[in-house]
């Protein structure tokens, strides 16, 4: 009776230690694997960067480089950047169920929306923000119009005056964004 | 009898000349014994000549695999930066995307 009471437990917190695994830090999404829309797209940008990864790409920045520097400062705090974009060449290609699917991960109280864009060019951007105490640990930016869709997920502490630093560099176009309003 | 036995036993202890070769013989032969001695014996010194090579062998081995090692970082390390910039460049695109949408719908408003 003992090893069974036993056994349960060590099963239970298999389970949970498993679950805890896989969920993966604050801020992180599940996001689906999409295989099936890398055949359908005619061009796909698939970036997975984990917290290993992006101290790796950190330490080969140039910090004498001051585009490069400022990549550096924005990944500084970072635990993971993940990014899927498919780009179609006919309308409204991709499965809006995937979509859904991530979509359905993104509700309060951990994640708030900070912008909805819904353009008469079908331009369609949501940005949703994971906070604990004050604190942004991830950012969620879903963006779609008829031939392209994007999802990109930042993990950890977010810092958008750093992110605003990027504006100019690496090609990065001219945001105007109004930090700290 | 005993005078018999007197002469065969003075036949044979009698002196006999050892040859001209004998000096030398024996020379040679102290020499060769001489030579041997310090040496460890042929197995000992075979046995250090086999773990020589395995050291030399395991330390290029060990080179060559730090040497693969740091390629194989470099590698990918370059690959990771690579990612970084195009995933910060999409991210700032779709910002952009947002913010042009915000800002002429504000316009629009204030226009009309």
């Amino acid at each position: 009776m003992k090893r069974q009471a036993y056994l349960a437990i060590l099963a239970a917190a298999l389970l949970l230690a498993t679950r805890l695994a896989s969920a993966g830090p604050p801020g992180q999404l599940q996001l689906p694997s999409f295989d099936s829309l890398t055949g359908k797209s005619s061009q796909s940008v698939n970036i997975t960067l984990d917290s290993t990864l992006l101290g790796l790409a950190a330490s080969f920045l140039d910090s004498n480089k001051p585009e490069e520097a400022a990549a550096r400062q924005v990944v500084s705090g970072l635990q993971g950047i993940y990014v899927r974009s498919y780009t179609f060449n006919k309308d409204f290609a991709y499965p809006t169920a995937e979509v859904e699917a991530v979509r359905k991960q993104l509700v309060p109280p951990t994640w708030q929306r900070l912008v909805q864009v819904r353009s008469k060019d079908q331009d369609n951007v949501d940005i949703y923000i994971s906070a604990d105490r004050g604190r942004a640990n991830g950012l969620v930016i879903i963006a779609s119009d008829p031939r392209e869709f994007t999802i990109v997920n930042i993990v950890g502490s977010i810092d958008l005056q750093k992110l605003h630093q990027l504006e100019g560099k690496f090609g990065v176009p001219k945001l105007q964004l109004s930090v700290g309003k | 009898m005993s005078n018999d036995l007197d002469a065969s036993l003075r036949a044979a202890l009698r002196p006999v000349d050892p040859g001209e070769g004998l000096t030398q013989k024996v020379l040679a032969a102290i020499e060769q014994d001489t030579a041997g001695q310090p040496g460890p014996p042929p197995a000992r010194q075979s046995g250090w000549r086999w773990a020589s090579v395995a050291l030399t062998v395991a330390l290029l081995l060990g080179l060559g695999t730090a040497h693969q090692w740091q390629v194989r970082r470099q590698e990918r390390g370059l690959e990771a930066r690579r990612q970084l910039i195009e995933a910060l460049q999409v991210t700032s695109a779709k910002l952009d995307v947002a913010y042009r949408v915000v800002n002429d719908e504000e316009k629009t408003e204030n226009g009309s």
